[in-house]
């Protein structure tokens, strides 16, 4: 039922994952560049090594499930063609900046009496109005001013954003829950409405109620890098790291004895630990020297074993540790193959096969998935204007004009 | 939000603990929906215990974290270890049109209110459950949480410094991003049910959500066999992309650099210092090649300043920057009181919070909240008197049988 929705995306890298979200879902999402590719967005690395805008696994990783046309809105005629898309569209998800589109006579007001249905999302990174929406940011500026790199990174460090644009990660599916609230609304008002989306508003939700616990406090919690207040989380194993929370309190006395059991089978528990008494363990009062002794106990067992193993006694006991995985450890990952999470994306122009994420959910009712592989470069632009009416003749002029 | 919202009149009946679930469907009540948690004194909600400290008397109501994650929901306090307390959840089934719960795979389903139990007794309900793992799998039954699932997803190995651990960031992502793709496919769902679809069972995995977000990461490896590594703050291909320290305690200022334009910008923002005109620096590929260099000499500079003159200044001459805020800083940002982010609501026990709305606004459906987090069972005489029709006597021993608990 979503596939009878028709989208038109008009995004930088921004807004990428949003499109993909509501493609995936299974709405027709026609992603509009600019002649000749979006440069921006088909970014390195490129599949082999080789330098191609079509081979940007940046582009082909998150425009999947979309068609693709060309056109540059920028010009007269190329705006004329914009506007018979908008006419058959129900959603316009873009990433302009505040006032672009005022300035092409479409500005939300004019635009909602000319397609009185159509629902905008515009994702900015700061909202389309209030002092701050002519700032420029990218994920770095938003994750800053967003308040959750002030909390990441080592103490002796500036702080930190992930290395992967988050920022435009949360916001996606805030920006796409944005949209079918619009569509509900739809239903029985028959309008359409202007979903404004901030990157950085999406920012505070990361913080989980973090300004409401400590915005008031005279000293409000700092970063503390591999720690959680006084104990680590994050340890050393043979092969990488694995998280695991030294941490007190009743919820936690049987993993924690699980933990101590495990490393007395393979003879790496002292005696003193072997009869430590859990129940009364508390952080924030254990003594320094105590504490150090405890963690170099559990440090050196870790440092024995491979993320892998130590995963894997986890699994078995109960325990609460996890490997901190990278890619290739995910790609393996059991749990995901046995769900079928990953589908493999023929791409025969490169001779190549990848594996992509396939979905973000199991459902009964909604198909939720990826339907193709993202779009090349002007791919559909036949498929697209000639259903819009355009004669074949019109097209080629208008590719030769450089409109599209 | 009452008579207006776009979810005005949706019943959504929530079970679980924690933030996942709870922001998922703080989304709806902040548009208007009606969503009762059921929860217990018994086995309270661990965010019910967030504050708790060690040796001292836990109260219920007295959680931050729990409220300001739960405004405008109502609370009925039910003991689901009594067969008489399934009986109630069944029959608050048979009101919503929306189930919700993040309760451990199987946990529900061993009560009688698993999803397939509850469709067979109501096929238009949509149910959702969002688990770590999912409800299907050799490891659906790992007991971790949010910190867990993080590492699990990639985003610790892709957060801190090259020559460090693998951080991850702040508040568990996973709790924060997983939620979010529950509420838009509960969004879907009711709206292919008012186009005159089926009631289903919608299965997330927090950690799937994770990683389809973190796409890219995967296709670079299975396409080029790269391993993305964290990079600090860095971005391929652009200098300077970093945080740079400013004039006071733990005062910072992203400024991310991606053009020779920006360059330019920034230069001459600094006032053209000899060192920022050396051939070097003039080219993309010669900044990210000396960005060593670059970034001492650019943190000698902002050193000098205060951040918010800083942001004042770089942003007036074209260069992305801002201020790194701490959380107190959040609560005067201009922008987000412009979009009334913040809604300060009374609680009876804790008092006035900020409790906060989601990431966008709809031009037609301004939303928001009235109620801040509910006390436990705060909505036990409505929810059982009005919603479930029973007798004062009816409840009355439903509380001498403790199955109002």
């Amino acid at each position: 039922m979503l596939s009878s929705i028709r989208i038109l995306e008009i995004c930088d890298e921004a807004g990428f994952l949003a499109g993909k979200i509501l493609g995936d879902l299974g709405a027709d999402v026609v992603k509009v560049e600019a002649p000749g590719g979006d440069l921006v967005g088909r970014r390195p690395p490129y599949l082999g090594g080789i330098r191609d805008p079509e081979r940007s696994l940046a582009w082909l990783a998150l425009n999947t499930s979309k068609r693709g046309v060309t056109l540059d809105p920028e010009s007269s005629p190329g705006r004329a063609v914009l506007q018979r898309l908008l006419d058959q569209t129900d959603v316009l998800l873009d990433t302009f900046a505040p006032g672009t589109l005022d300035a092409w006579g479409l500005g939300w007001d004019a635009m909602q009496r000319q397609y009185p249905r159509l629902v905008r999302c515009a994702i900015t990174p700061f909202g389309q109005t209030g002092p701050h929406a002519q700032l420029r940011a990218r994920d770095l500026v938003v994750v800053a001013m967003g308040g959750n790199a002030s909390m990441t990174g080592d103490p002796d460090r500036p702080p930190l954003r992930c290395t992967l644009p988050t920022s435009y990660y949360h916001a996606a599916p805030e920006a796409v829950l944005g949209v079918l609230m619009a569509l509900q609304a739809r239903e029985t008002s028959g309008r359409g409405q202007l979903v404004d989306v901030s990157l950085h508003e999406c920012q505070l939700g990361t913080l989980l109620g973090g300004p409401g616990l400590y915005g008031n406090s005279p000293r409000p919690p700092r970063r503390s890098g591999a720690r959680s207040g006084r104990t680590r989380e994050i340890w050393l194993a043979r092969d990488g790291y694995v998280s695991f929370g030294l941490r007190g309190g009743p919820a936690r006395v049987a993993g924690l004895r699980a933990m101590v059991a495990w490393m007395s089978e393979s003879g790496a528990a002292p005696a003193w630990l072997c009869n430590y008494d859990w129940e009364q363990f508390s952080p924030a009062t254990l003594d320094d020297v105590a504490l150090a002794r405890l963690e170099a106990a559990l440090g050196s067992f870790f440092a024995s074993k491979t993320m892998r193993e130590l995963y894997a006694g986890a699994l078995e006991r109960r325990i609460l540790l996890a490997p901190c995985n990278d890619a290739r450890e995910i790609l393996a990952h059991p749990q995901l193959r046995d769900r079928a999470f990953f589908t493999t994306l023929e791409y025969p122009e490169f001779g190549a096969a990848i594996e992509h994420p396939a979905f973000f959910a199991k459902a009964g009712g909604l198909r939720v998935g990826i339907r193709r592989r993202a779009p090349r470069i002007g791919e559909h632009n036949d498929e697209v204007y000639r259903a819009l009416g355009l004669e074949r003749e019109e097209i080629a002029k208008l590719a030769a004009e450089g409109v599209l | 939000m009452g008579e207006s919202g776009v979810y005005a009149g949706l019943r959504i009946l929530e079970l679980g603990a924690g933030a996942a679930g709870a922001v998922a469907t703080r989304y709806f009540a902040e548009q208007g929906a009606t969503v009762i948690r059921v929860e217990s004194a018994v086995r309270p909600d661990f965010l019910r215990l967030s504050h708790a400290r060690a040796g001292e008397p836990v109260d219920l109501d007295a959680a931050p974290m729990f409220a300001l994650l739960n405004p405008d929901k109502w609370s009925v306090s039910i003991d689901l270890r009594k067969p008489a307390g399934v009986d109630l959840v069944l029959r608050l089934a048979d009101w919503a049109d929306v189930v919700a719960q993040n309760f451990a795979p199987g946990a529900m389903d061993k009560l009688g209110l698993g999803p397939a139990q509850l469709l067979a007794r109501k096929p238009a309900l949509i149910v959702v459950t969002s688990a770590l793992f999912g409800q299907t799998g050799p490891q659906r039954h790992y007991p971790g949480f949010g910190g867990q699932g993080s590492a699990i997803a990639g985003f610790n190995h892709l957060t801190g410094w090259p020559d460090r651990e693998a951080l991850g960031p702040y508040a568990t992502i996973t709790d924060s991003l997983s939620p979010r793709y529950v509420a838009l496919l509960i969004a879907a769902a009711l709206l292919e049910r008012s186009r005159g679809g089926a009631g289903q069972h919608i299965d997330v995995s927090q950690i799937e959500t994770g990683v389809y977000s973190l796409s890219e990461f995967v296709v670079r490896y299975s396409a080029n066999g790269e391993s993305v590594v964290r990079a600090g703050n860095r971005e391929a291909g652009a200098a300077p992309h970093g945080v740079y320290p400013c004039a006071g305690e733990d005062a910072w200022i992203a400024i991310e650099v991606a053009s020779d334009g920006e360059w330019q910008a920034l230069v001459a923002a600094m006032g053209a210092p000899s060192w920022a005109r050396e051939p070097r620096f003039a080219t993309a590929a010669g900044r990210v090649a000396h960005q060593h260099d670059l970034d001492a000499h650019l943190a000698a500079w902002t050193r000098e300043s205060g951040a918010y003159l800083l942001m004042a200044q770089l942003q007036e001459a074209g260069v992305p920057a801002g201020v790194v805020q701490h959380l107190n800083e959040l609560l005067q940002d201009p922008q987000l009181a412009h979009r009334r982010h913040f809604m300060s609501l009374d609680h009876e026990v804790l008092g006035v919070l900020p409790y906060e709305r989601s990431g966008f606004r709809l031009s037609a459906s301004p939303g928001g909240f009235d109620d801040s987090g509910p006390l436990l069972g705060e909505d036990n005489d409505t929810v059982l008197g009005e919603i479930l029709g029973l007798s004062a006597a009816e409840i009355e021993q439903l509380l001498v049988d403790d199955v109002i608990a």
